[in-house]
């Protein structure tokens, strides 16, 4: 009935100044509420994929021999020390002692090689091929394994800090989907689906102890309902802001901090690089001229984020600025259209229906409309059904989705990832990279990184900003997020 | 008292003017609009009202006043399928529901009950999961949803055609069934078909608006006064203006229909009047 | 009368029946294997086997229906192919919220309805009456989201007096509680009270009309009076039965109101589960949500024939 009245009212009431008194803090100081946008499924990162397990698990519940820190360095966790040996191939890892899990079970060097032997027989998640590499695992003495490798790998122990390097106790792994036991600061307490999770500080805990006893990590399936519970005073942190127009509203508000750096999400507008016509190099470079990806940053990051030009971020050791390799020049685009006799395109951007990735297909599709190429959008729900059809089996022209993992330029070394690009020469060089020493490695990923670009095997469109919004009494948050983890333990309070 | 009440219907005049507004703008918009509504441009992104664009623009650069106007073509569209496909189903349903024997009447009316069990939304969300979200999907589901309400509308007219004399007599004349369905029943209940289209057309407006904010409607590019809003939602604080326009066209088209559908009533059925 | 309960109660096993077929069906022809699905694109083919025969979804599609069916029947809807939670007492959980929030607003829709419709029709022909009859149209047409939205920016955003969103039970800390259902409940129930409105008002019209309402107020009754001594029983018996059909538009409409409001409901349920395509729990939560709307109905029914005497005999 007053659904009118109601709706002139509140229109009044938003035109006038948003006067009013906070209430609703949470009592508890020891206590720190924490949104983010996507939830876990469940809580095993062994069999399901998705980046919202490790966000809220990894370092916090779950630890490894090692970690990457805020910079982006690999650094000692469950291991004190690690000597790598002359031919690179064995490691031996020195283990702090006086560590146990969250059941009370002390964690040992025997424990290290069930959670490493574990990842080759039980994981199933696409990443477990990562451990490929290594040979065996010795258990030496209780606080001392011995990795052997098959081969060096520079990768190997960067993989190590993610997910796959994660410790696990042969009597906590019955229920890993809704009771995970690691040696980390933090406890699994309970969860609401749908709503969140608690995590609850572990009284044993070996290292330093954290600030905040009690974490609520809070699930908003919707941005805007995210923002609001921070503007609302509901919750303390916003993990990331995904939707860079509305930062404004935080940096004019005195009770919040915000926080700007990178990430490692490359916003890819893929090609199916084994499909025609996105199989002709023309064609793809072609579309490469015809993006204007600064109009693309500026309309879906409000201009936050970073151009990049290849899939490297540039916290990594061999980024390079590759942005200008395709200016924006439509007339260049239809000439190569011409050129491969494609003038009259249409293409399936098939995307994540995610907020960017909506938003930047069409930018994409208004600009490739210009040049002439037709393209139909259509949002596929995400995870289960773009993961299927997209990235499983192929059935896509483009695609638009935000490449999380680290390091992740490695994937065009593989002819059966789903943007089919298959090119030896970068292949052995990827394969150069990881078996040569660290300098090596620098100049082949250059190379890599330059020649995908060259061969527009996909268009990265930005790099997404790293916004985290907090409220001004929460301190320890970092700028970069270069880890798949949301880091709890240096959290700290005013 | 009952006969008191005025054979003239301010509600209709409205009703009508509303929905011919809407009409009239998406008409419009085949042939012209200011801007290209699905063009991108980065460069005049966020403006407030100005000359050139009546309602600014929105956080692509894109025309409010194109796009609100292309949007009325989705909406129309959508609300002439499902009613179309409610109307279609449920007519002759209800029509052979009251002219078939009992046993047979009995069972349409209780799968009929059973349709009524699922929602537009549900069954919205149900295709979008299989066949993947599109105007399509919506459009139908909407309209599978409303024809258990074009079917008893049918049925309970039919009833009361079928016991007139002059059916009777066709009856008895020997006429068929279908003849008698033809001539005499369809005719009659046309009046009541019609209100109850207008006011499921309303209620089509209402669903795809919601689905499409939930991501379970008309797949962008394509403008859509509900996908419109969910775009807005983020800069409600900062730009109230994007949700406000949308919010009003939805409301314009919703309430023109359901006024037209009261008016309508009124005017073919005075005894109803003032009813609803 | 007994023989019209007995009809009434079959006729509602058998739809239940039939619904759940439908629903199991509609499921089964959806593309994809669960296990694969579940297991991601690097499981070997072994693991793929093992799991879908721990799923079930290795047995004739017929079995696979009765073995779900069975367990639904004593409360046990399976296990989740995706969260590997029991689908059961989740849906039990999320059930509750989502009825709090139906039965909030629906207090709130008959709290405006009743008064402010029976109040139009005793003066429809007043301004006062025409006024609210206008605004009510205006309320219908308002989409419960955009309330919503506009709730939230208001009352959370700029004057922080309740929550943006989220949910605490009752059991929890209940003050905390009220405060979160304010805003969904008022979303929700505005917008159904001004549909309702509209139906308290023509009922109270027929009604007025009745001989026995003339007969009251040639007594010299007021015609408010009138209605409320003699009236509201038979005005009644139409506005229950739209009631009931709003009961279950409301039940999957709480979809969209518990997205805005992040509220974790059995509509937000659906939608993460049809996003991550666990079936299984699509096909109880939709289940859930036919028996619910036939439930209503088979009450509507009941209702009917309790109000009103004269449906008794028909």
């Amino acid at each position: 009935m007053f659904g009118a009245t109601l709706v002139l009212a509140l229109l009044a009431a938003m035109t006038a100044c948003s006067a009013g008194s906070s209430v609703s803090v949470p009592p508890d100081p020891d206590a720190i509420s924490i949104g983010f946008t996507a939830e876990p499924a469940n809580l095993d990162f062994t069999r399901t994929d998705g980046a919202a397990i490790p966000q809220a698990l990894l370092y916090n519940v779950y630890e490894g021999l090692v970690k990457l820190d805020a910079d982006g360095k690999i650094v000692p966790l469950l291991a004190r020390e690690w000597t790598v040996s002359e031919d690179r191939r064995t490691y031996d890892f020195r283990l702090h002692d006086g560590v146990t899990f969250g059941n009370g079970q002390p964690f040992t060097a025997a424990d290290v090689k069930f959670s490493i032997d574990r990842v080759k027989t039980e994981w199933t998640i696409s990443l477990k091929s990562k451990m490929d590499v290594v040979e065996r695992v010795d258990v030496v003495g209780p606080a001392h394994a011995r990795v052997v490798l098959k081969r060096p790998s520079n990768n190997w122990l960067f993989d190590m800090t993610t997910r796959i390097g994660a410790m696990f106790s042969p009597s906590g792994v019955a229920d890993l989907a809704t009771t995970p036991v690691g040696t980390g600061p933090y406890a699994f307490a309970t969860r609401k689906r749908g709503d969140s999770i608690v995590l609850r500080a572990n009284p044993s805990y070996w290292g330093r102890k954290p600030t905040y006893t009690t974490v609520y990590l809070k699930y908003y399936k919707d941005p805007t309902a995210l923002n609001n519970a921070l503007l609302s005073n509901g919750i303390d942190v916003i993990s990331a802001i995904t939707t860079p127009d509305s930062i404004g509203q935080f940096e004019t508000d005195t009770r919040f901090t915000v926080l700007q750096g990178t990430t490692n999400s490359e916003v890819t507008l893929s090609f199916n690089n084994a499909k025609a016509p996105l199989d002709d190099k023309r064609v793809r470079q072609a579309l490469m001229y015809a993006i204007d990806r600064e109009a693309v940053m500026a309309t879906v990051a409000a201009n936050r984020g970073t151009l990049i030009g290849s899939m490297v971020p540039p916290t990594d050791p061999w980024y390079e600025d590759l942005t200008g390799l395709y200016p924006h020049d439509p007339a260049r685009a239809k000439a190569l259209l011409a050129e491969a006799g494609k003038q009259n395109l249409w293409l399936r951007l098939r995307v994540a229906n995610l907020p960017y990735a909506v938003s930047s297909a069409q930018v994409v599709a208004s600009q490739l409309a210009d040049v002439g190429v037709s393209v139909s959008i259509e949002p596929l729900d995400f995870p289960a059904v773009w993961l299927k059809q997209v990235f499983t089996d192929h059935d896509f022209d483009m695609s638009i989705i935000q490449h999380v993992e680290a390091r992740d330029i490695v994937t065009f070394g593989n002819p059966k990832y789903y943007w089919g690009y298959d090119n030896p020469k970068v292949k052995s060089l990827l394969a150069g990279a990881d078996t040569g020493t660290p300098e090596q490695q620098v100049t082949a990923m250059r190379e890599v990184a330059r020649t995908i670009a060259e061969d527009a095997a996909a268009d990265w469109l930005f790099l997404f900003p790293n916004v985290v919004a907090a409220k001004k009494k929460v301190t320890g948050l970092s700028d970069n997020l270069v880890s798949e983890s949301f880091d709890l333990t240096g959290l700290g309070r005013r | 008292m009952t006969t008191a009440v005025k054979r003239r219907t301010p509600t209709l005049t409205a009703g009508a003017v509303l929905v011919g507004l809407v009409v009239l703008v998406a008409l419009v918009s085949f042939i012209w609009t200011p801007h290209d509504p699905t063009r991108v441009d980065a460069a005049v992104r966020l403006l407030g009202p100005t000359g050139d664009f009546l309602f600014g623009t929105d956080k692509f650069g894109r025309d409010l006043v194109s796009q609100i106007m292309v949007g009325a073509r989705t909406t129309l569209y959508v609300g002439v399928v499902a009613v179309g496909v409610a109307a279609l189903i449920g007519t002759p349903l209800g029509i052979l529901a009251a002219m078939s024997p009992r046993w047979l009447g009995e069972f349409i009316m209780r799968v009929n009950d059973l349709v009524l069990a699922f929602p537009a939304l549900l069954l919205a969300i149900m295709f979008g999961a299989v066949f993947g979200a599109s105007t399509w999907t919506a459009m139908v589901a909407i309209g599978i949803a409303t024809v258990p309400s074009f079917a008893r509308i049918a049925r309970s007219g039919t009833m009361q055609v079928m016991s007139t004399e002059y059916v009777l007599a066709a009856r008895a004349a020997g006429r068929s069934r279908l003849v008698i369905a033809r001539r005499h029943v369809l005719p009659n209940i046309a009046g009541l078909l019609i209100v109850q289209s207008s006011v499921s057309f309303a209620i089509a407006v209402l669903a795809e608006a919601a689905l499409s904010f939930l991501g379970f409607g008309t797949r962008p590019p394509t403008p859509s006064w509900g996908r419109m809003l969910q775009e807005s939602q983020e800069l409600l604080a900062v730009q109230p203006r994007l949700a406000i326009v949308p919010g009003i066209a939805i409301a314009v088209a919703v309430l023109g229909f359901n006024l037209l559908g009261d008016g309508l009533r009124d005017r073919l059925d005075p005894r109803l009047a003032g009813r609803r | 009368m007994i023989l019209a309960l007995m009809r009434r109660t079959g006729i509602f096993v058998v739809s239940v029946a039939a619904a759940s077929v439908a629903v199991f069906l509609f499921m089964a022809v959806l593309p994809g294997d669960p296990a694969q699905v579940a297991l991601g694109i690097n499981a070997t083919p072994e693991l793929v086997a093992r799991t879908r025969a721990e799923f079930g979804t290795d047995r004739p599609l017929a079995t696979q229906y009765f073995d779900w069916i069975g367990g639904v029947l004593t409360g046990d809807f399976g296990r989740s192919y995706v969260t590997r939670d029991l689908i059961g007492p989740q849906l039990a959980d999320r059930l509750g919220v989502t009825l709090w929030l139906v039965g909030a607003a629906m207090v709130i829709a008959l709290l405006i309805a009743v008064p402010l419709g029976s109040f139009a029709a005793v003066r429809h022909r007043k301004l006062s009456g025409t006024v609210i009859s206008g605004v009510s149209q205006l309320g219908v047409a308002v989409p419960a989201f955009l309330a919503g939205i506009l709730l939230v920016q208001v009352f959370a955003v700029q004057w922080r007096l309740l929550p943006s969103g989220g949910w605490t039970p009752p059991d929890q800390d209940f003050g905390e509680f009220l405060r979160g259902l304010i805003l969904p409940a008022l979303a929700l129930g505005l917008v159904q009270g001004a549909v309702l409105t509209r139906y308290v008002r023509s009922a109270v019209l027929d009604t007025l009309r009745e001989d026995y309402l003339r007969t009251a107020r040639a007594k010299g009754l007021r015609p408010g009076q009138a209605l409320v001594r003699h009236g509201l029983r038979n005005a009644a018996v139409p506005v229950v039965t739209v009631l009931g059909l709003q009961l279950t538009t409301l039940l999957i409409g709480a979809v969209v109101v518990e997205r805005v409001f992040v509220l974790p409901g059995l509509g937000s349920m659906l939608l993460d589960s049809v996003a991550a395509r666990d079936l299984l729990t699509v096909q109880g939560i939709v289940l859930v949500l036919v028996i619910a709307a036939l439930l209503v109905n088979f009450l509507v029914d009941l209702l009917y024939t309790a109000i009103d005497p004269r449906l008794r005999r028909s």
